[in-house]
């Protein structure tokens, strides 16, 4: 409810004449839609894969793939939400080869305590974008995944489950966990900075 | 299981808006009497808003450049390996019909069968030939551009 509040639901998707024009392998349509989703789908990628160089491959990767790939897109579905599982895929793969990088759901951690509102409210006021995004960078990557999907493209579970290909109870159990767990970094990162 | 423990699972869930109406329900009806859930709902709504306008980096005009540049060429690369095919079957099917069309000058030289299969192999290989040269052309016009 205070999410929905919170975030405008006028992203753009293809349309179904676009769609066509796509499927056809319109050199225009396609300029377009690469036009269109650069934004988005490079911030996808770069909050999954953090470094610049290797979110520009993958951006390139995701393009050339869904280009050769357009004719099997169903216009019946979501655009946004075949064209992120490419992006999705090509991710996983990067991360998966990378050493250190965890895909698997991490356990869970100790248990939310409460803080004070005004603590909170006052560290998130306090340069909140600079900082939440740097919580967000040392999230597990699922978390992460589940995160960007949900508040930044404003996906439903649904939508995330299709491009995760988790099953939505995951999917679900992914937001919550990650929500609480920067919540719980954002407090305790309050905490230190306060003591300094 | 107490109203409370059953009920702060679900704060992250109200906050990233994902509750059904009768979950949503049972938050509110718990935070006004858990100042510690109320509170805890707070910080999580802060932080999901905060999500939603963290900095956005967007991609260089370059590497857009490149990438637009790199879908064009395959898409490129693919019509020409269909009209390369189409060309090739025009060809043929020209071929075939010059062959029929020849029958009648095969008939005047004697029915020869080694006759009839010079004349089959030539029209072919003539029409191939030129939906070899039509296509070639065509790639050397678009490196032009």
């Amino acid at each position: 409810m205070i999410y929905e509040a919170a975030i405008g639901k006028d992203f753009p998707v293809a349309e179904t004449d676009e769609a066509a024009r796509l499927r056809r392998r319109d050199p225009a349509a396609l300029a377009a839609v690469v036009d269109r989703y650069q934004h988005r789908l490079y911030r996808y990628l770069l909050r999954l894969v953090h470094e610049p160089a290797a979110a520009d491959d993958l951006f390139q990767q995701t393009w050339l793939h869904a280009a050769g790939q357009i004719h099997r897109y169903d216009p019946r579905r979501s655009f946004d939400t075949w064209l992120f599982a490419i992006a999705h895929n090509a991710a996983m793969d990067l991360l998966r080869r990378r050493t250190g990088e965890s895909l698997d759901d991490p356990d869970r951690g100790a248990e939310w305590a409460a803080v004070e509102p005004d603590a909170l409210a006052a560290a998130i006021t306090a340069q909140r974008s600079a900082i939440l995004a740097a919580e967000m960078a040392s999230l597990p990557a699922v978390y992460r995944e589940a995160l960007t999907l949900r508040f930044e493209e404003g996906m439903k579970l649904e939508e995330i489950a299709e491009v995760t290909r988790a099953p939505l109870s995951t999917v679900k159990s992914r937001v919550q966990r990650g929500l609480e767990c920067l919540r719980q970094n954002m407090a305790a990162r309050w905490r230190k900075e306060d003591l300094i | 299981m107490t109203p409370h423990e059953s009920t702060r699972p679900l704060l992250a869930l109200s906050a990233a808006g994902l509750l059904d109406a009768d979950g949503e329900r049972q938050v509110r009806q718990h935070i006004r009497e858990c100042p510690a859930c109320a509170a805890g709902l707070a910080g999580l709504a802060a932080v999901a808003a905060g999500l939603t306008s963290l900095p956005s980096p967007a991609p260089s005009a370059a590497l857009l450049a490149r990438t637009q540049a790199r879908v064009a060429a395959q898409l490129a690369a693919r019509r020409d390996r269909i009209s390369g095919v189409a060309l090739g079957v025009a060809g043929c099917g020209c071929g075939w019909v010059v062959s029929l069309a020849t029958w009648g000058a095969w008939d005047w030289l004697g029915g020869n069968p080694a006759i009839l299969i010079w004349l089959e192999f030539s029209a072919v290989l003539a029409g191939l030939t030129a939906a070899v040269v039509v296509r070639r052309r065509r790639r050397a016009e678009r490196s032009f551009r």
